[in-house]
């Protein structure tokens, strides 16, 4: 039970932006860090993920009352099998290169 | 959002990040297959704790297919051809990036509303992907084809050399 005073514990749309900004960081610097090219690749879908998370925080807390209110999930869900198709593409382009 | 799924939402980003971070400093391969996993996993308790299951269940699915091809010992490495400088240059933009990224959202303005989806709109969701905007999920569904298709045809051309 809480005590008098104290504040229910919760997380709003600058808390979603945060870890959103977080993940895109992540990725990038994945992506920067790495020497070895198929591992740097590795730091494409965390960016992909900060970009979804970002979307489907503001449909979940900026959303307009009026509008459509899934617009960014559906984008979140097109940006994940983006992330997955661009996975998929550069590791097959990798081996093939290396095979040479 | 009530106090159990901020919980939720703060455990699944600290799992997210930590997987994020390890897909950028772990050594090996399967490690970095492993902590991309641990990243999906926290990636799908977000998209939970922010009413959206179906992107859950679909990013949950999508990460573990990337953490699985990139923990594989199917393809070789390449070496780039940066040097350390540029690299160290890279992560002190990456810092960069994430202080600029944490400004904007700690300093923007936005508008609040209420929320009227439910925890997993799957029906609302399909009429948004199939109806509304039924071009673009076409586009993506082609750009999946078209990319594991290729990978396929350069899997096999590159066995086929060997």
């Amino acid at each position: 039970m809480a005590s008098p005073g104290t504040r229910p514990l919760s997380a709003g749309l600058v808390a979603v932006l945060f870890v959103a900004s977080g993940l895109v960081a992540a990725g990038a610097f994945a992506a920067a860090w790495r020497r070895d090219l198929t591992a740097a690749l590795g730091g494409v879908p965390l960016m992909f993920a900060g970009a979804g998370v970002a979307f489907a925080g503001v449909s979940r807390f900026a959303a307009s009352a009026s509008g459509p209110q899934l617009i960014g999930q559906e984008f979140a869900v097109l940006l994940a099998l983006a992330a997955t198709a661009l996975v998929a593409l550069g590791l097959g382009i990798a081996g093939r290169e290396s095979s040479r | 959002m009530d106090s159990l799924h901020a919980i939720g939402f703060y455990v699944s980003s600290g799992i997210s990040l930590a997987g994020g971070l390890g897909v950028a400093l772990l050594p090996r391969r399967d490690q970095r297959g492993m902590a991309l996993g641990l990243a999906g996993i926290g990636l799908a308790g977000i998209y939970l704790s922010l009413s959206a299951g179906f992107v859950a269940l679909v990013a949950l699915v999508c990460y573990l297919g990337c953490a699985a091809l990139l923990a594989g010992r199917q393809y070789r490495s390449l070496e780039g051809v940066v040097g350390p400088m540029w690299r160290q240059l890279g992560a002190v933009g990456a810092a960069a990036l994430l202080a600029l990224l944490a400004y904007a959202a700690f300093r923007g303005d936005f508008v609040n509303a209420t929320f009227y989806g439910g925890s997993f709109d799957v029906a609302a969701i399909g009429r948004l992907l199939f109806e509304r905007d039924a071009l673009a999920t076409e586009a993506a569904a082609a750009l999946v084809l078209v990319a594991l298709a290729g990978a396929t045809v350069l899997w096999r051309a590159r066995e086929r050399a060997r």
